[in-house]
């Protein structure tokens, strides 16, 4: 890593928000690394104690996040040039995690068999309907 | 900015009711960019697929607590961080974070500068979701703002800044500006969220890093 982890970008750990390679490198460099230890847990402390910050803000609501369309319409080449601009800023230079995966799925809708899908919901939906319950 | 849509609402009313029918159509609709959120992290399908079927029972567990003004999809997300979170530390890939012993005894947390520690107030989870909602009220207009006039630039410089947390200098030399025009953008951001947050009544101390640097 060339320069230490920004405070966000510790926050974003934290929320398992950071691109998977920054991830990675993170946790291979907290192995090692007291200070940044110490500093996810100021971090850690500081939201128990109610601080906010814009980052998390900004990252848990998503604020800036194209919607699941206009991410369709951009790996169609359909977007505007300015707004593909974003949307390719907002993916590759943010690494927007919850983004690039939905960008990753619509990609695979197209290359993955039918039959696989249909195999995976189900079990997902046979491991999980017996806590369906009514709880109006 | 992300809100619940209607057909989501619908969805999960239909779920309430225990409707298996829709329960299938809310695994159809949102297991594949679980899947792409997850096996991003752990390189293994099989892996990747124990943990989206987890996400899912901890969100029907969960949901007799599910507040319905908050978008499904973030929702869905925040679940499944949780349980990859829980999965990389049973296979201690990632290490348990304390917190800070110096700072957690009975004077809490000790913001920067002038700021008075968050925890000398008492607010409950509920008041803390407002402050959020507050902020986050402002940003989406903020955000909406620059879209519906084309100032992307300005909206990059924010994102870089407040989301990566990068320095004015960076920020200026990946968006071919000058650190001036970084330092503009952030202050005028700055004192419009400073103003929303006098405008709501919200505690200044809560946001440290709106006011780090500034002579109150």
């Amino acid at each position: 890593m060339t320069a230490p982890p920004s405070q966000s970008d510790l926050e974003a750990y934290l929320d398992e928000a950071l691109p998977p390679d920054e991830m990675a490198r993170l946790e291979k460099a907290l192995r090692k690394d007291h200070e940044l230890l110490r500093r996810l847990s100021a971090i850690n402390t500081r939201r128990s104690a109610g601080a906010h910050s814009l980052g998390e803000i900004w990252r848990g609501g998503r604020m800036s996040c194209p919607s699941r369309e206009q991410l369709g319409s951009f790996l169609l080449g359909a977007l505007p040039d300015e707004a593909a601009d974003y949307v390719g800023f907002h993916l590759e230079v943010i690494g927007c995690r919850y983004c690039l995966a939905n960008i990753a799925d619509l990609k695979n809708q197209q290359a993955e068999r039918c039959e696989d899908v249909q195999t995976r919901r189900r079990r997902y939906f046979q491991t999980s309907a017996g806590y369906l319950r009514s709880n109006k | 900015m992300s809100v619940p849509s209607q057909s989501d609402s619908l969805l999960i009313s239909r779920i309430r009711r225990g409707e298996a029918g829709a329960w299938n159509e809310l695994i159809g609709r949102f297991e594949g960019r679980l899947l792409a959120y997850i096996e991003s992290r752990v390189q293994d399908r099989a892996t990747a697929e124990d943990v989206v079927q987890e996400t899912f029972i901890g969100f029907l567990t969960s949901l007799p607590n599910y507040d319905r003004r908050r978008p499904l999809e973030g929702y869905l997300f925040s679940i499944a961080a949780h349980k990859l979170t829980d999965f990389l530390r049973r296979r201690q890939r990632r290490p348990t974070i304390p917190l800070d012993s110096q700072n957690s005894g009975q004077g809490g947390w000790q913001g920067d500068g002038k700021a008075r520690p968050a925890s000398s107030i008492v607010r409950s989870g509920e008041r803390r979701g407002l402050e959020r909602a507050a902020i986050a009220a402002a940003l989406a207009q903020q955000i909406d703002h620059w879209r519906r006039r084309g100032q992307w630039a300005k909206l990059k410089c924010a994102e870089l800044l407040f989301v990566r947390g990068r320095p004015n200098k960076e920020v200026a030399r990946r968006l071919k500006i000058s650190e001036q025009t970084v330092a503009n953008h952030k202050h005028e951001f700055l004192v419009k969220v400073r103003a929303a947050v006098r405008r709501q009544g919200l505690p200044e101390e809560v946001f440290p890093e709106l006011y780090q640097g500034e002579q109150r």
